[in-house]
């Protein structure tokens, strides 16, 4: 047999495909995933890696022979062997179904909701709650065809089944808990069955199926976006930055959501970007209120003394509004280190409205008897967390109220809460901490 | 009829064929196998395990303690139920069972096969013979597990290949 090198980053699921082929088949293959034979993001882009392979793109392959391949189910295909590839037209052709039918139908959905819970994506709730259902379907028409059988394709093992269980490997890892899974037995019984196979096992390692649905993990997200400047650091960079931004709004805006053909590569990239490159004020008259400007003063000098008398000067009642915010589950709180980082995390998941938007969130109470609220001054009338998916993670966890700037209510709550000094007469609750978002 | 089973399951496994009896024993008779380094063993499942071992394919017993114990486990269940089924209760008892130990398994025990699998497979050959189409599908998962083991290479043997319909058509019940 000829034999040949695939060229992949360490751990790529697609890479699985022809590793297990070969398992199956005995084709010598050698794995080159780091240097000097192979660094992923650095050897794919050398002119000779793409002369090779014009996409740039892993996994790739190339005989001994000199044959270059890419696409992964196309270099299992030619790995493989007769029994894996379907022994006759019929199976043939059904093994191409299911092996397109895991391209088309399960990975896009499964990266859409996986990817943000390993932190290599935003996490976007009406995206995963889609990419739920759709995953749903798909397990569902994965159940009945396996109701009266034991693998795909025929009654052995072909690559059909090795392109679905790596499709579906990710899911079964990070989210499919217990009681999603549960409907779908007959879809786990063969998944168990598959990745216990001699031949995936000295690939896949052991496989253990998820016990708790993973969640969004922002922490690991942010980590994971070194080009990120830190929004403390932000004001000197402005200018610069803003001509960035303008620049880009004037060249075609590139699809901001990331193609599930995507390797890891593309959809960091594509994740470094700004995602919405599109204003959501543009509508907005040009207002004379400068938050950055009011910013400063609070940041830098006295707030009762000089940084509210600003804001009450300068305010634009007409480009923007005043809200109270108050969590809407205290009885849920317990430790006050963890409520506050249910604040910052809010934070965290808002950059995007720094810009616009400015909060005094406060804790109030002590340990497993505390409440959490804020005043927030946003751009427009309306809430702003609806114009951006991005932003309502977190703010149905809250109840809204409008404030009227000419109130004396307003004016309280305002001086209260920027100052974190007062009585907080509605609260009931001694201060305990605030946090500010700017 | 279980004389003709072990021979099938010595091709199976790549052996000669060795010397076999029957001894009656109650209603039933039992196969005895007179092994050419001395005594001679009796019994079904006993035979069985000795054969697997003798082709070196001990894998087949199950890979870890429990595997072990659980294709043990089910060779004592085709004796005690399968061989004595009699009546029609009988069976359907033993395709019960059967039918919801398999839902959420492909092999009898663990993750490939073993002779648990493939002495079921002889033992329940006759019955799922006798079993309308309507009612294998009443048994899906033992339909499912069957039609795979049969299709497994080498361990049919001279057992006529049976039809399974992979399309439901009677069933919404899921």
């Amino acid at each position: 047999m000829a034999g040949g090198t695939l060229y992949t980053y360490p751990d790529n699921w697609r890479a699985y495909k022809p590793l297990i082929a070969a398992q199956y088949s005995g084709f010598p293959i050698k794995v080159a995933s780091s240097p000097p034979e192979f660094q992923f993001g650095v050897t794919n882009k050398t002119s000779e890696f793409l002369k090779k392979f014009p996409l740039g793109k892993v996994p790739a392959f190339e005989g001994n022979d000199g044959f270059c391949l890419f696409e992964s189910s196309a270099i299992a295909h030619y790995v493989g062997n007769d029994e894996l590839r379907g022994t006759n037209r019929l199976h043939q052709a059904q093994v191409i179904q299911w092996v397109s039918f895991s391209d088309s139908h399960i990975v896009p959905p499964a990266s859409a909701w996986v990817f943000p819970t390993l932190g290599i994506m935003q996490y976007n709730k009406q995206a995963t709650e889609q990419a739920k259902e759709e995953i749903k379907a798909v397990l569902g028409v994965l159940d009945s065809h396996l109701k009266t059988r034991t693998f795909l394709v025929g009654e052995r093992v072909t690559l059909a089944d090795i392109a679905v269980t790596c499709s579906l490997l990710w899911l079964y890892k990070q989210v499919l808990e217990p009681s999603f899974r549960q409907p779908f037995g007959n879809v786990t019984r063969w998944f168990v069955t598959c990745v216990n196979q001699p031949e995936f096992r000295a690939v896949l390692g052991e496989v253990k199926l998820c016990d708790k649905m993973a969640q969004f993990d922002a922490k690991k997200f942010a980590e994971m976006q070194p080009k990120k400047e830190t929004p403390k650091k932000e004001k000197p960079a402005k200018e610069p930055k803003k001509e960035k931004e303008e620049k880009k709004k004037a060249t075609p805006a590139p699809a901001p959501a990331p193609a599930p053909e995507d390797d890891m590569d593309e959809s960091e990239k594509a994740l470094a970007a700004e995602p919405k490159s599109k204003d959501p004020y543009a509508h907005l008259p040009k207002s004379s209120f400068v938050m950055d400007e009011f910013k400063r003063k609070y940041s830098n000098e006295d707030t009762l003394a000089v940084a509210l008398p600003y804001f009450w000067e300068h305010f634009d009642k007409e480009g923007w509004s005043i809200w109270y915010a108050e969590y809407k589950f205290p009885e849920e709180l317990t430790q006050t280190f963890m409520s506050c980082n249910l604040i910052t995390g809010m934070f965290q998941r808002l950059d995007k409205l720094r810009k616009t938007g400015f909060a005094s969130v406060i804790l109030f109470g002590t340990n497993n008897d505390s409440s959490i609220s804020g005043v927030w001054v946003f751009r427009g009338q309306d809430l702003a967390f609806t114009l951006s998916e991005d932003w309502q993670i977190d703010y149905e966890s809250y109840t809204w109220r409008k404030l009227d700037s000419n109130s004396e209510e307003c004016k309280t709550l305002v001086k209260e809460y920027f100052c974190w000094e007062g009585d907080f007469k509605h609260v009931g609750k001694a201060f305990n901490q605030g946090k500010i978002f700017k | 009829m279980a004389v003709k089973e072990l021979v099938a399951l010595e091709k199976c496994l790549g052996l000669n064929s060795g010397k076999y009896s029957s001894r009656a024993q109650g209603a039933g008779k039992i196969p005895v196998l007179q092994t050419n380094k001395g005594p001679s063993l009796v019994g079904l499942s006993t035979i069985a395990s000795h054969l697997v071992k003798e082709a070196k394919k001990e894998e087949l017993l199950g890979s870890t303690a429990e595997e072990k114990a659980i294709v043990q486990q089910w060779l004592e269940y085709r004796i005690s139920y399968i061989d004595r089924a009699s009546s029609k209760e009988d069976i359907r008892n033993v395709l019960n069972d059967l039918n919801h130990y398999l839902k959420d398994k492909v092999f009898v025990a663990g993750n490939t096969v073993t002779l648990a699998d493939i002495l079921i497979y002889y033992g329940l050959h006759p019955v799922i013979t006798g079993l309308s189409v309507q009612e294998k599908e009443t048994y899906i998962n033992v339909s499912r597990w069957f039609s795979h083991i049969q299709n497994y290479p080498g361990i049919r043997q001279h057992l006529p290949s049976l039809v399974f319909i992979k399309n439901r058509i009677y069933a919404s019940n899921h």
